[in-house]
């Protein structure tokens, strides 16, 4: 349907993205890109056992006029991941339950153009067509927020305080709202994991992850590595978040 | 629709931001200047374009609401982001993008109407013009030009930059261009809901090499839809009223322009040529200003302006301008279409709904962002929520 032909980008635009990317490849995120890509892999295996680049998907969608297909594409694709109840206990990886549909299918979108940067999700988006984005989305939309299991210790209070000021003072609240639930295309990070949350946050300080523009590239452009780590941190630990969620705690 | 947030990441839509690099340590993006502290309105947000066009069965288009004689078909689906049109060379729609799409494409006039991407990866390609056998294409921060692309569009290569000193930024940096007597105009909007916009603000010409810029109209907060009126040559332009002063004020504004260079219409002082603003309105005299040639409703998004050219459409029509109203994102209600306008003579103009029935249950099933008329003279209608093209015809009563 629709060809891309080629890119405006320079060359030397393409050679610094591929230098940054091997540079990221020899950093930290490249543990972090292998988890994801095993765990891809591993989620193709349960049930079906097909393989990553397989038309599969697509055609069971196309066949399964019925019933909604995606809570069990979701299971067999996602799940191993992401978890069932799209409460991640996996390290790096983002639970997605409470997550709104909009934010999602944006995502999604996002990983299949390339123009957000991890090698496993863009693996599993490459064979994903429209329906199936929306379809995905739809039902992750519909999953209810899982708190995060109880922390071994009580949150540290001083943390908790230092990175609730921080969440006004940076105007986090401003779209993420006072509840950090997000809503339509912005994320809920309430109760987010920890280490996606600080992983995504230095990813927009170092520019490595832009969304349609740099917007929240600039957002946080003003802020110490340091406090996004706190912010990471109180985000995880929102003290609204289990109490909004109707789920029980594991 | 009432549980609206933003993302700031995405905050550029309608109303965006000051550079919020620029500013430490971080302000609140521009969008969300001047919000009132309610729970309804921090609730509320630009939403981007839906990244995946409505399948075809599913556009909106038999719900579509015509005068009488008029239809409407679908004429292209799959468009991810469709944004601004041109006719191309060699029998192909030009049709451009904004924050989703990231790209040009051509669809040819014959045949299934599939769209081919020609230009990709460039953010914000939203202005785009095709004359005597040059392509221009305007991001938020430069305009490119390409020289006798007819037969070429599939192999454009890389584009001259005849201009790089527009100011970027996500806040109403994108374009929208006409040429226009062999010059080139486009517009540099407010970087901000409602603040000072300094140099900003204005509807530009340069020439097509880029040279000579001059101001053609100032206190425009951005505008996202111009035309010259083919009788005397004068610029009409919509104009997007200024953000949470209240669910119903200030209107969008249809603009005249009849003395180049020298006209304000307004921004930030005074808005819909009635409305001094609360803040910056201090000391100024909506007197002062350009009032509106007529209003288009409140925070209507009100995008392409495009007279009508063509010979189809009943004699009424011959001298209006067609005018896509996006729709609101800054309202608890929403509503928008493509309408008509007719200039009066007396430096105003009468306006009327043309096409409705994008919207139901008070969301938006399709958001008309520009158009086109073709050489049968039918109307092309853009939509970027839906990916679709929308073509308008005349059938007699």
């Amino acid at each position: 349907m629709i060809t891309p032909v080629r890119s405006i980008e320079s060359a030397t635009a393409a050679s610094e993205r591929v230098a940054r990317f091997q540079r990221r490849l020899a950093s930290g995120t490249a543990a972090l890109a292998s988890v994801l890509l095993a765990c891809a892999a591993s989620a193709q295996q349960p049930k079906s056992a097909r393989p990553a680049s397989s038309a599969a998907p697509r055609a069971a969608a196309a066949s399964a006029a019925a019933p909604n297909p995606y809570p069990q594409r979701f299971a067999s694709l996602c799940a191993a991941c992401h978890g069932a109840n799209g409460r991640s206990e996996m390290p790096g990886t983002p639970a997605l339950a409470g997550q709104h549909s909009f934010y999602a299918v944006t995502q999604l979108f996002l990983f299949r153009e390339g123009r957000r940067s991890n090698e496993a999700m863009t693996a599993v988006a490459k064979q994903l067509n429209d329906a199936d984005l929306r379809g995905f989305s739809d039902f992750i939309g519909t999953l209810p927020p899982v708190p995060a299991p109880a922390p071994a210790a009580p949150p540290d209070a001083a943390r908790m305080k230092k990175g609730a000021e921080l969440a006004q003072q940076h105007k986090c609240v401003f779209c993420h709202g006072a509840d950090l639930a997000g809503g339509q295309q912005v994320p809920r990070i309430a109760g987010q994991r920890e280490d996606y949350l600080q992983a995504s946050l230095q990813g927009f300080k170092s520019g490595k992850r832009p969304g349609y523009t740099m917007a929240m590239v600039g957002a946080v452009s003003e802020v110490t590595p340091e406090e996004l780590d706190i912010l990471a941190y109180y985000a995880a630990r929102f003290p609204g978040a289990p109490a909004a969620a109707p789920a029980a705690s594991k | 629709m009432r549980h609206i947030r933003s993302l700031v990441a995405l905050a550029a839509l309608c109303v965006v931001g000051a550079p919020m690099a620029q500013q430490a340590p971080a302000d609140e993006p521009g969008w969300a200047k001047g919000r009132p502290k309610t729970d309804t309105a921090m609730k509320m947000a630009p939403v981007p374009a839906f990244p995946v066009p409505t399948p075809a069965d599913q556009l909106p288009t038999k719900k579509f609401k015509l005068p009488p004689g008029f239809k409407v078909e679908t004429w292209a689906s799959g468009v991810l982001d469709a944004r601004g049109l041109r006719q191309g060379p060699g029998d192909n729609i030009l049709v451009s993008t904004l924050f989703v799409g990231n790209k040009v494409y051509r669809i040819p006039e014959k045949g299934k109407h599939e769209a081919k991407v020609i230009i990709d990866k460039m953010e914000m390609a939203a202005g785009i013009e095709y004359y005597k056998g040059s392509l221009f294409v305007a991001t938020n921060t430069k305009i490119y030009r390409w020289d006798n692309v007819d037969g070429k569009l599939d192999n454009l290569g890389e584009g001259k930059v005849i201009y790089d000193k527009l100011p970027g930024g996500g806040d109403h940096s994108w374009k929208y261009l006409r040429v226009h007597k062999d010059r080139l105009y486009y517009e540099v909007g407010g970087p901000c809901n409602i603040c000072d916009p300094g140099e900003w603000a204005k509807i530009y010409s340069i020439k097509l090499d880029g040279s000579d810029m001059q101001v053609y109209a100032s206190g425009v907060r951005n505008t996202v839809g111009f035309d010259f009126d083919p009788k005397d040559g004068t610029l009409w332009f919509t104009d997007n009223g200024r953000d949470w002063f209240s669910e119903e004020l200030p209107n969008d504004e249809l603009n005249h322009v009849t003395q180049p260079g020298k006209q304000h219409f307004g921004f930030p002082y005074c808005h819909q040529g009635n409305i001094p603003d609360p803040e910056f309105g201090w000391g100024k005299d909506c007197k002062d200003f350009t009032p509106p040639a007529a209003l288009l409703g409140p925070h209507a998004g009100s995008l392409g302006l495009k007279f009508y050219t063509g010979k189809m459409f009943p004699a009424k029509y011959h001298g209006a301008m067609f005018i896509a109203k996006h729709g609101p994102w800054n309202r608890t209600q929403k509503y928008n279409g493509v309408f008509v306008a007719w200039p009066d003579g007396k430096g105003g103009a009468k306006v009327e709904p043309f096409m409705t029935g994008f919207v139901e249950d008070n969301k938006y099933l399709g958001r008309p962002a520009d158009f086109l008329v073709m050489k049968d003279g039918s109307l092309l209608v853009s939509d970027d929520h839906a990916g679709a093209i929308y073509r308008i015809s005349y059938g007699g009563k």
